[in-house]
């Protein structure tokens, strides 16, 4: 019973870097209607310019934190010039394998700065683990759900709460009506990619602070996490994101500890498949309108 | 010569893997799986070989119609979803599979050595080329046969009733379905059809490689698989092939030169090509202008 209680601390503290990931993704999907494949390729070319920093510096977490979310900002415009802004309204497969192309250069330029398999990663707070009777607290990760919470409802505050916010809400509805009423909608969406990218950066540190380490591979794990805590959340939904963020992470800690590591990711795939097919929505999606149009054929 | 030959072996099977994804894609379904497919065609055509000591073809027929079973149970649930769950779906499922294999042991005692697949050290020793003295040349060959006969079976598909209806849903769905379209039906099909091709394709890969693991059926690869069609364009079964050799002879190969760069320019071509030809390298319109230069409706070389 500890155990099970233990497990799901731990997997709601993981999970809630996955629901960070799951933020900035699902603001660039709401924007565009459109998958970013190099989302998390992004993140990790900021990644490697904080561990950069740290390296040849010396520099401190917050600045290292700071070099991590301007690289993820820099890298994420990079990728909506190239792939999304030039893109018609009706290729958005285009779209995604262009992501999926300049992934692979992301991918390529980090080993090309530094080319060893892992670097180290500056802790974020080396303090001891707090223990509440049987349970144990580590300070990181509860400064990593602090943030995914605050950053929650900042992303919802300024959706809600502002005349950006409002502007970029009406060409989610309808972008050409939005064009019509002067909105500037390619600036608003180019602010949008930013500030998503701005999200991943700080998901992004948060986790390789706790990891201490990043590889080359960041990227793809860090896509394909944001991806399924999205799904399972449900598309465009903001407290989801976050919320199947936290469920994928207790999935995960939970069948770790019950059937291994090895077996950790299966069951979190096998739920997830299963999860999309019975409920599309995600827990707290609307029903799935959404299609990703494709190019004719004939 | 041998480089030329190892490039044409790669070439042919990453092209039934682009085919496969080509099969769903007609139906308007972007389908990640398709890596997924590829490697239980792989695991299960070596088991065939190496373990039961079955011979090539009659193995790579069991592999298709086990891959082929797969895509239709996975295909009943998963098209439940389209567009992006489609996607993450699909992903989901692919990744699955990986893992799978990832943990699966499945060892025999043969002499000194142990065959099969072993978790992560993968499947080592597929060694039915090699001992039934096939040279690289002939395994080439072989595989081209394939890729034609799979090229014309599609091509004619692409002209029979099936293969219109296959686009009908492709276009609009609505549309399909007012006229009377059963559109799961389709779809599953079209994934069946799609895992068929992909199992013959991993079969292969498993014998001309030798050595399988887990990490080669990865999200890459199921992109690429994606990439394919949809870089070469959806309008024949050419666009494809060519889009393979665009990636895989000129942008991987070609450019080796360029050392660790490569990778560098292949991730812009590609945004180049899809930038300045969103349809694809081969678009109906292309299509067309290529059946007016050569009026029997030869195959492009090139675009």
């Amino acid at each position: 019973m500890v155990d099970l209680a233990q497990n799901t601390i731990d997997g709601l503290m993981i999970g809630s870097s996955y629901g960070l990931l799951a933020l900035g993704f699902t603001v660039i999907f709401g924007v565009m209607r459109r998958l970013n494949l190099s989302y998390g390729p992004s993140i990790m070319i900021g990644a490697y310019l904080g561990t950069f920093l740290y390296i040849q510096q010396g520099a401190g977490p917050l600045a290292v934190a700071g070099a991590v979310v301007v690289g993820s900002v820099l890298a994420g415009v990079y990728v909506e010039r190239l792939c999304f802004a030039p893109m018609k309204a009706g290729a958005a497969i285009a779209s995604m394998v262009s992501s999926f192309a300049i992934w692979m250069q992301l991918e390529q330029a980090a080993i090309l700065v530094l080319p060893r398999h892992t670097y180290p990663f500056p802790p974020l707070s080396t303090a001891l683990p707090l223990e509440f009777g049987p349970f144990l607290l580590r300070v990181d990760h509860l400064m990593m759900l602090a943030c995914a919470v605050l950053l929650a409802f900042a992303v919802h505050g300024v959706l809600y709460r502002t005349r950006y916010g409002l502007g970029l809400r009406a060409i989610i509805g309808n972008p050409v009506a939005a064009h019509l009423v002067g909105i500037p909608v390619r600036r608003s969406v180019l602010i949008a990619f930013a500030g998503a990218s701005a999200i991943g950066g700080v998901a992004g540190f948060l986790v390789l602070a706790v990891d201490q380490q990043v590889t080359p591979m960041f990227g793809m794990w860090a896509t394909l996490k944001g991806l399924v805590a999205m799904m399972i959340g449900g598309l465009g939904s903001i407290p989801g994101a976050l919320l199947g963020g936290l469920l994928l992470g207790v999935v995960e800690a939970q069948s770790q500890w019950y059937f291994g590591p090895q077996i950790r990711d299966l069951v979190a795939y096998l739920v997830l498949f299963a999860f999309l097919v019975m409920r599309p929505g995600g827990l707290l999606g609307e029903a799935p309108k959404v299609e990703i149009a494709l190019p004719q054929g004939t | 010569m041998d480089f030329y030959l190892g490039l044409a072996q790669i070439i042919g099977v990453h092209t039934l893997l682009g085919l496969s994804a080509y099969c769903v894609l007609l139906t308007g379904q972007v389908s990640l799986a398709q890596a997924g497919f590829f490697a239980i065609g792989a695991y299960v055509a070596g088991m065939l070989t190496v373990l039961a000591g079955w011979s090539l073809v009659p193995a790579l027929l069991i592999s298709a119609l086990v891959s082929g079973a797969v895509a239709c149970a996975v295909g009943f649930p998963a098209l439940r979803v389209k567009g992006l769950m489609l996607v993450v779906a699909t992903t989901a499922f692919g990744e699955a599979v990986r893992l799978f294999f990832f943990n699966f042991t499945y060892q025999i005692q043969a002499g000194n050595l142990k065959l099969g697949p072993h978790g992560g050290e993968g499947f080592r020793q597929i060694r039915y080329f090699p001992e039934n003295g096939w040279s690289t040349l002939d395994v080439v060959i072989f595989i081209w046969i394939v890729v034609a006969l799979v090229m014309a079976a599609l091509w004619w598909l692409d002209r029979s009733r099936a293969g219109a209806v296959l686009r009908a849903v492709g276009e609009d769905e609505l549309a399909a379905q007012s006229s009377g379209i059963n559109i799961t039906a389709v779809k599953v099909s079209a994934m069946t059809i799609g895992g068929l091709i992909a199992g013959i394709g991993g079969g292969i890969f498993a014998h001309y490689t030798t050595h399988i693991e887990h990490i080669q059926f990865g999200v890459v690869l199921a992109t690429f698989a994606i990439a394919y069609p949809i870089l070469g364009g959806l309008s024949n079964v050419f666009g494809t092939l060519l889009a393979v050799i665009f990636i895989q002879g000129f942008l991987i190969e070609g450019l080796r030169f360029m050392g660790d760069w490569r990778n560098l320019l292949f991730g812009g071509l590609i945004v180049l090509a899809m930038n300045i030809r969103p349809r694809g390298l081969l678009d109906a319109g292309t299509t067309r202008a290529l059946k007016r230069l050569f009026s029997s409706g030869k195959e492009p070389s090139g675009a």
